[in-house]
């Protein structure tokens, strides 16, 4: 099952375009990594999917179904910001949250455990510091012991000791076999929780898939011909992949890191029959793909 | 929709504020009326012949009227809370959270909406012993039921009044903004435009239609109202006037909330 799947989202606010044509989806059980700098969309393209924002134009499914808040109340969702009644206590604003999820109060004790808010549960949430706000915000995603979670910069504000104890909640999450989306910045976070990215750059999509493909020091060709089928067979033969795989009506072929050379690429496919109509460098390697981001 | 309303009435039960505007707003009402019943008792003392004009406000049946228009001063009380209750969320972007939890953005604006009539059902409740108590304590005033439809004019107002400041709350989003368009408009504006239509222009009784006015001649000042109110329209036009205009909010509200980004 897709847990979600985004079809040709596009979102402009007056003259600037969010989000452009992107499209991915999110296998069930996967850490899904949303990385791009700050203003690349991410939070745009979360909103979308949560019915707080609505496209300009594209499509989005839920669990391989039409969203409804039906589906919404299975998520625990940190979107932007941890948003809450300022004059209420960690607790009650936890009691709201899970009778608007239909989960009961039962699990409220339980999550406030998790974060570590036990303590300060009474206190009004405009006394929390960031980190507890923060903290409170992914208690009340736990809430009901939902199978997706969509976090929107979970670290944020955090301290380093926060950050890694969030990181080892989304690694047990993650092993109690739940999806977890998140969006990041951190080229690092994404690497170390996440099994499958997507990047964003200026509202499009750069490039989706494992993250071991896409963040690992390898070169990744893209290529595409009439008969695909043809092509893999052909490809085969090629001396230097790593390993080549079909995906979509694209085939992937992996290089260690510098030593794709497309031209000898399409010599070798036009020599044995196959004519090339699709034939991209698609990563160069890890570093590269970090200045890609960053540099605009 | 009784489940909206427990969350609705978790997000007010502890909220300071709320309790303090509505203990306010009671104690306004009595008091606004007790002023009203002394200084007419003080200037019928001193000067008998006012009677004349001012009549018995506080006895029945006029005490139904008396004390609808009355408190219909205060009716900025009630708007400015559910503007406060409502530019809240915006501020702390739980109105966000709320749907991300899984409410619909139908669900939200129309728990807010019923909550408004379930608080002005409570107030009409209080003005109508508030109006009891004034009724009973004006001497050689006995109880009738003559001109209690004036209670359901009170209703009727406040929930206008409320959802018009709602209306204002969804469509600035910030309370600072809402508050003074409201006041502005209530208080000056629209008794500008009013005059204007009806005597500049000589349209009257057009100028009578206006969104709070329409409700504020349905409901008027017990006395001298055929000159201050000349050529007023039917009372059931008017309360069907201001219920098309509690529609017209309600529908504008859900548009606005429903089709834009939050």
């Amino acid at each position: 099952m897709k847990i979600l799947t985004v079809d040709h989202l596009s979102k402009k606010y007056g003259n600037i375009q969010a989000l452009s044509d992107v499209s991915f989806c999110v296998p069930e059980g996967s850490v899904f990594g949303i990385l791009g700098p700050n203003g690349s969309g991410k939070t745009t393209l979360l909103g979308t999917i949560m019915d707080i924002i609505k496209p300009t134009s594209g499509t989005y499914r839920l669990f391989d179904e039409v969203a409804t808040e039906q589906h919404r109340n299975k998520i625990g969702t940190l979107l932007e910001t941890p948003n809450f009644y300022h004059y209420l206590s960690g607790q009650k604003n936890l009691e709201i949250a899970a009778e608007i999820k239909q989960k009961g109060k039962d699990g409220i004790e339980k999550v406030l455990e998790v974060v570590d808010l036990t303590k300060r549960k009474d206190s009004k949430f405009s006394t929390y510091s960031l980190g507890m706000k923060q903290r409170l915000a992914i208690a009340s995603c736990l809430l009901g012991d939902p199978g997706v979670l969509v976090f929107d910069e979970p670290t944020n504000g955090l301290d380093p000791v926060g950050i890694a104890e969030i990181r080892e909640l989304m690694k047990d999450l993650h092993q109690q076999g739940k999806t977890i989306i998140m969006a990041s910045h951190l080229l690092d976070e994404v690497e170390k929780v996440c099994t499958h990215v997507a990047i964003l750059k200026k509202g499009q999509l750069v490039t989706t898939g494992n993250v071991n493909e896409i963040l690992s020091n390898e070169d990744m060709v893209e290529a595409g011909a009439d008969n695909n089928d043809l092509l893999m067979d052909v490809l085969q033969t090629l001396h230097g992949p790593v390993r080549i795989r079909k995906e979509h009506n694209r085939v992937m072929i992996f290089f260690p890191v510098n030593t794709a050379d497309l031209a000898a690429i399409n010599s070798y496919c036009f020599s044995k029959g196959v004519i090339l109509n699709h034939l991209v460098l698609k990563k160069k390697s890890l570093e590269a793909r970090f200045f890609e981001l960053t540099n605009n | 929709m009784l489940h909206l309303l427990k969350i609705e009435w978790l997000k007010i039960k502890n909220y300071k504020a709320f309790w303090v505007f509505t203990i306010l707003y009671s104690f306004a009402i009595l008091g606004i009326n007790y002023t009203g019943y002394y200084v007419n008792e003080l200037t019928v003392q001193s000067l008998p012949q006012s009677q004349l004009l001012l009549g018995t406000p506080y006895a029945f049946p006029n005490v139904w009227q008396t004390v609808g228009w009355m408190s219909s001063w205060l009716l900025y009380f009630p708007g400015i809370l559910f503007i406060m209750l409502l530019t809240n969320e915006f501020n702390f972007k739980t109105h966000r959270q709320n749907i991300i939890d899984g409410w619909t953005r139908k669900q939200f604006v129309s728990v807010k909406f019923v909550f408004a009539i379930i608080f002005s059902a409570i107030a009409t409740v209080f003005n109508f012993l508030v109006a009891l108590l004034f009724g009973f304590l004006t001497t050689g005033s006995h109880f009738a039921f003559t001109g209690m439809e004036n209670i359901v004019f009170i209703f009727i107002q406040t929930v206008a009044y409320i959802s018009f400041a709602m209306l204002m709350g969804v469509l600035f989003r910030r309370s600072g903004a809402a508050i003074a368009v409201f006041f502005l408009y209530g208080l000056i504006f629209e008794y500008l435009i009013s005059s204007f239509i009806n005597s500049k222009l000589e349209l009257s009784p057009i100028g009578y239609f206006l969104p709070l006015q329409t409700t504020d001649v349905m409901l008027p000042i017990p006395f001298g109202k055929t000159v201050i109110y000349s050529n007023a329209p039917a009372e059931y036009i008017l309360v069907l006037a201001s219920l098309i205009y509690i529609a017209g909010y309600y529908f504008f509200a859900m548009k606005k909330f429903t089709t834009e980004d939050l």
